[in-house]
């Protein structure tokens, strides 16, 4: 009981007659790394929302470090120690990449916040550096491939200081060296203790970051296990190719 | 530093040595121009405070600074169709005034800041006009009714000290709010413009920042207010809640340049000025119809106002010297 990071129960999420989310239950361990598996509008990132606070479920329960906390407001669950990043990146359109990085480290205070007691800059401009972003600090949104896009959005989850980041999809519109790049960053933070859940269409990018597989279809959970059995599982075959 | 604000420093001690003129001639319509476009700039920056940085537009202000200047004005007075009071001196009116515009502006408006969407923005609308109508009908006696409350004491007699008066009001309004926006603070105000899920989602309680900035807001509103109330030594609903006076508002901070407390201020002494030379052409209707041709041409061509124009010209100046220096040319 003790051992488990996060885990949701039931979770159920409708939109109008649309069941996006039916009474899905995982778990993740502490120190593991799970991935999230499921064909396109099978829910994945509508998971990730419910799990964040950016929509309330229909029913369920998602417990964090033994605490409910299915009533929480997003930024509680932030700073409980939960982060995210969007599959559609959403930078601040109008701040250079150090500054929306920075974002993440303003502390939830208005005494705090003039005090200053945000990340210092050359820390910011660690954290970009570690993802890739080194060339890119000052420059804005606009001026950035969704790779480089994505990666802001990971920078920005790792800048909360985080137990657990959701990552979505963040591997996609990177090159074959890029997405290398990015494991060996993931699993070095790993090592020190953090963990994932990872939503990727990319299997072979997910295989040497996860420990364990949970397959969603319609919805539903279908499958769990480790990576090499899921993906010959016959279920997982059909939801993927039938 | 002292570099860095030098233009600062020469528009202040303009502003200051200004009155000293008057005795050489100086036309004192001038002077008493530069009063209300203290105010409105004031009322531009209180604005800003809240829309401007966060976009969630206030439709009230009219609101904050009518409850403001109504307090102020009834308790402070007795004249005409009141039924007899203690009448309080200013140094108690005046706070009470400010209090009243943040007392009701926190009872009223802070539920619809919890929403995202267009509430405040109808809310804040409503409430101006529910205040509205309310002064009108209910206990005309207090209130002076349709015909407001005339012959207010003045807190300072005469257009000089008054000028000074409305000026350390404005300077004190600009340097805090200017403080405020170039802080973390004013940082996620603007985050929230931009994406207010996404604050939410780096851990910030983007309710807590948005109530803050109303806080301010308020405050500097009623301030404004209840000195506003007194300069012009008498308040009617007529003239308190109009549209007028919130496109007045709205306008000078979209023209000056929304969330840089320093654009609206331009903009509210930038649209006094121009209103009165153009007060023959411009009256009534033709002055909507004005606003509304100026609004739409700055939301497409530059939604940073003149603050934006002047960053640009700025900014293409220090190209060009490092350029010049660079390519010798
Ligand atoms: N806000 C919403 N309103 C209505 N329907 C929604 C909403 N969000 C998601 N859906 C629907 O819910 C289903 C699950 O969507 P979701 O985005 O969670 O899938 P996904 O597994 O992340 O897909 P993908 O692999 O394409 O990212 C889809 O049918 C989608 O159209
Ligand atoms: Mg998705």
């Amino acid at each position: 009981m003790a051992t488990k990071l996060i885990e949701i129960k039931g979770l159920t999420k409708k939109f109008g007659g649309l069941v996006a989310v039916n009474d899905f239950s995982f778990h993740v361990e502490k120190g593991e790394a799970l991935g999230l598996m499921g064909p396109n509008g099978s829910g994945k990132t509508t998971v990730f929302n419910l799990v964040m606070g950016d929509l309330k479920p229909d029913s369920g329960e998602i417990i964090f470090e033994g605490k409910d906390i299915t009533n929480y407001p997003t930024y509680q669950r932030v700073k409980a120690g939960i982060a995210r990043t969007y599959q559609v990146p959403r930078p601040f359109q109008e701040l250079p990449v150090i500054e929306d990085i920075q974002m993440s480290t303003i502390p939830d205070s208005i005494m705090g916040s003039f005090r200053g007691r945000a990340m210092p800059l050359e820390k910011v401009a660690k954290i970009g550096e570690d993802v890739g972003l080194k060339e890119h600090l000052s420059m804005y949104p606009r001026e950035l491939t969704m790779g480089d896009l994505r990666r802001v959005e990971l920078a920005k989850a790792l800048a909360t200081n985080p137990k657990i980041v959701l990552l979505d999809e963040i591997f996609a519109g990177l090159t074959v060296a890029e997405i290398g790049e990015l494991d060996t960053l993931l699993q070095q933070r790993r090592k020190k203790g953090l963990n994932f859940i990872v939503v990727s269409h990319d299997l072979k990018a997910l295989a040497p970051l996860v420990d364990r597989v949970v397959v969603i279809h319609f919805g539903e959970f279908i499958a769990e296990g480790p990576f090499d059995k899921i993906v010959n599982d016959e279920r997982v075959k059909a939801a993927y190719f039938g | 530093m002292i570099r860095r604000l030098r233009w600062w420093l020469i528009a202040i001690a303009v502003m200051c040595v200004l009155p000293l003129f008057v005795p050489l001639g100086f036309p004192v319509s001038v002077i008493r121009l530069l009063v209300m476009g203290s105010y409105l700039a004031i009322f531009a920056m209180s604005w800003d405070m809240m829309s401007g940085h966060t976009g969630y537009i206030s439709f009230g202000h009219p609101f904050l600074i009518g409850l403001a200047g109504y307090v102020t004005a009834f308790l402070s007075h007795q004249e005409g169709f009141q039924p007899p009071h203690i009448v309080l001196p200013l140094a108690v009116t005046l706070p009470l005034g400010v209090a009243a515009a943040v007392g009701g502006g926190m009872l009223f408006f802070f539920p619809s800041m919890r929403v995202r969407g267009p509430y405040f923005a109808l809310v804040s609308l409503a409430f101006m006009e529910i205040l509205h109508r309310l002064i009108i009908a209910v206990r005309p006696e207090f209130t002076g009714g349709d015909r407001g409350l005339p012959n207010l004491p003045s807190v300072v007699m005469g257009a000089i000290p008054n000028y000074y008066l409305s000026l350390g009001l404005m300077f004190a309004t600009a340097i805090g709010l200017w403080y405020v926006s170039r802080s973390n603070v004013g940082n996620v105000l603007k985050a929230i413009r931009m994406d207010e899920d996404v604050v939410e989602a780096s851990g910030i309680s983007t309710y807590r920042f948005k109530r803050f900035a109303f806080l301010l807001s308020a405050v500097t509103a009623g301030l404004g207010g209840v000195f506003y109330t007194h300069y012009l030594a008498s308040i009617n609903p007529r003239r308190a809640f109009s549209a007028i006076l919130l496109l007045d508002i709205i306008i000078s901070a979209v023209i000056g340049g929304m969330g840089t407390i320093v654009g609206p201020m331009f903009g509210g002494y930038f649209l006094t000025f121009i209103l009165e030379y153009l007060r023959p052409y411009l009256f009534g209707q033709w002055r909507l119809l004005a606003y509304a041709l100026v609004a739409i041409f700055m939301v497409i061509y530059k939604p940073k106002g003149f603050y934006g124009i002047a960053q640009d010209v700025a900014s293409w100046f220090q190209t060009r010297k490092r350029r010049s220096a660079q390519y010798g040319y």
